[in-house]
């Protein structure tokens, strides 16, 4: 089912980018543990007064004062949202319709492998992809927390905030894909692989941002990341989470179809 | 028996592009020239064949598969020229040969190195920066790798230099010494002259001949310019010659099976020069569709 020398190269592709995302979230990470106090609020909680409906927006509005819920608010309100999302984007337009749009999926289709095969095998690179970002994140997070605030973090509350994290990522590398393989042309692709998820972002910020547009949460799909939920512990999230991975199993399983009934203008 | 069948196969683009109840075959051993001009259908219908496109209407098989349902497994034995060349650019020549040839599930790569001799291939360099040329041969090479019985080749010599032409040509020949099965599209008469048995006209999408080279050549129409010694031989010439024009000292004609005649009618004259001006497969087809409309 899977062709190894399409994953590898697949993989080899993806190494920069992925280098260049644990960069950036090493960053963040360091420097964001770093500003939680627990003794007097922090720095970030100072600014969450000044401007509250901007920090809402962004989700930085932590439901409780541990440092779970900090790294909940400030890390995966935003950055862990929107790094994976953009990797998303770039890799799965990457992984098939440039392909199509530039003719080397000839190559891929000139040989005696399945199409099935071609399109699960990419799938795979997509979704390795984003498990090493979001495993890194992890790994980075109790690291940067047990060594600055030794015993502080709820490890398996975080684990499992990061296990949402995940499901939220497949679902929109799913329909970074699913655009992928619909579309010819990288434009298209981009357009609504980009666009679909940025929109629901948008209004997921609208709806934060204040009692009018809550109801506005009904309309974007980063509702089932309840990130104050898992901290809460609320039974719904496990809910929601296992409709985060199913909903990106019905969108892989339409990216499979779609490319092997399409037509390859190529 | 035929290997590759095309029977009644129709994709309508609309604006009259497209193929339209396309129907031929090529035999088993059987190199079939598919010739055509730009926009004909030529591509559209190996698209087919190669089972990125299904059909609309009418079918393709290649060994008695079907090509949209059994795409796959007819690839192992398909080597497959594309009319446009287009790799992973940021691989080098050779990475994307090995890439190939492992993707492929390849065990032995002498194949390549043989093919990369006989092409001169500088495998060194990234295929984004190689000539159009060059990646051509890396097509070419890569269309051979797993020494295959079926050969689709769309306009598989665009690109080369005369040199490379005539290397790619012999190529075809010892392909077909060995009776692979070979479809090459073409708009150059010479190339399919020289490496079909049959050749295959289409024109807007639909089918206009199908014939073998010998009679295609046969009632191909020849071009001659002659240079007489002087312009009443030329002028005298013409009232003996039906499809002629002088112009001073210089006649233009027409010879079809004639040639002969021609020779000896010409050999009673003083005579300074002859030439026959290369033709293109457009000014060729126009006379053979003259021709056709003359019987």
């Amino acid at each position: 089912m899977l062709n190894i020398t399409l994953y590898k190269r697949g993989m080899r592709e993806n190494i920069k980018i992925i280098l260049a995302f644990a960069a950036v979230l090493t960053m963040y990470f360091t420097i964001i543990v770093t500003m939680f106090d627990p003794t007097f609020g922090s720095a970030l909680s100072e600014l969450a007064k000044a401007m509250p409906e901007l920090m809402n927006m962004f989700g930085m509005n932590p439901s409780s004062s541990t440092l779970t819920g900090f790294m909940s608010a400030y890390l995966y309100g935003f950055i862990m949202l929107i790094f994976p999302m953009v990797f998303s984007i770039i890799c799965a337009n990457r992984l098939v319709a440039r392909h199509v749009d530039k003719g080397s999926m000839v190559y891929l289709l000139s040989a005696p492998v399945k199409r099935k095969t071609i399109v699960f095998t990419q799938i795979n690179v997509l979704i390795s992809g984003i498990f090493i970002i979001v495993l890194y994140a992890t790994a980075l997070g109790i690291a940067a927390c047990e060594s600055s605030f030794p015993g502080e973090l709820d490890i398996p509350k975080f684990i499992f905030l990061n296990i949402g994290v995940f499901g939220l990522q497949l679902l929109i590398g799913g329909i970074c894909f699913l655009s992928s393989c619909i579309f010819n042309e990288t434009k298209y692709s981009i357009a609504f692989g980009a666009g679909i998820p940025a929109l629901a972002y948008v209004i997921q910020m609208l709806a934060n941002s204040g009692e009018e547009l809550s109801n506005a949460k009904y309309a974007t799909f980063f509702t089932l990341f309840n990130s104050d939920g898992i901290i809460a512990g609320d039974t719904v999230t496990y809910i929601q989470i296992l409709v985060l991975f199913l909903t990106s199993f019905i969108l892989f399983t339409a990216s499979v179809i779609t490319f092997t009934r399409k037509d390859m203008p190529i | 028996m035929s290997v590759l069948t095309v029977n009644q196969l129709s994709r309508d683009y609309g604006n009259e592009r497209g193929i339209f109840d396309l129907t031929f075959q090529v035999k088993e051993g059987e190199a079939l020239g598919f010739l055509g001009p730009n926009g004909a259908g030529k591509t559209t219908t190996i698209r087919h064949l190669m089972g990125f496109l299904r059909p609309e209407k009418g079918s393709c098989s290649i060994n008695g598969l079907d090509c949209w349902k059994h795409r796959a497994t007819i690839q192992k034995d398909l080597g497959y020229i594309p009319g446009e060349i287009s790799f992973f650019d940021d691989m080098t020549g050779k990475e994307f040969l090995n890439f190939y040839s492992s993707f492929r599930n390849l065990k032995t790569t002498s194949r390549i190195n043989e093919l990369i001799d006989r092409f001169d291939l500088n495998t060194r360099g990234k295929l984004k920066k190689m000539s159009k040329g060059m990646k051509q041969k890396v097509g070419i090479v890569a269309a051979f790798i797993h020494d295959p019985q079926v050969l689709i080749l769309d306009e598989p010599t665009s690109g080369l230099d005369p040199l490379m032409q005539n290397r790619f040509i012999e190529l075809i020949l010892e392909e077909k010494q060995k009776g692979k099965t070979i479809l090459m599209s073409s708009h150059m008469f010479e190339e399919v002259e020289r490496t079909c048995h049959r050749v295959c006209i289409i024109k807007e999408g639909k089918l206009v001949a199908v014939d073998s080279v010998d009679s295609l050549k046969a009632s191909q129409a020849k071009k001659f310019v002659i240079t007489f010694e002087n312009e009443e031989m030329a002028a005298d010439f013409t009232t003996k010659w039906e499809e002629s024009t002088y112009r001073s000292n210089q006649v233009t004609l027409i010879a079809r099976q004639n040639i002969n005649d021609m020779i000896a009618l010409l050999s009673t004259y003083s005579i300074s020069n002859i030439t026959s001006p290369e033709q293109g497969l457009e000014e060729i087809f126009l006379q053979y569709y003259g021709g056709s409309e003359h019987a």
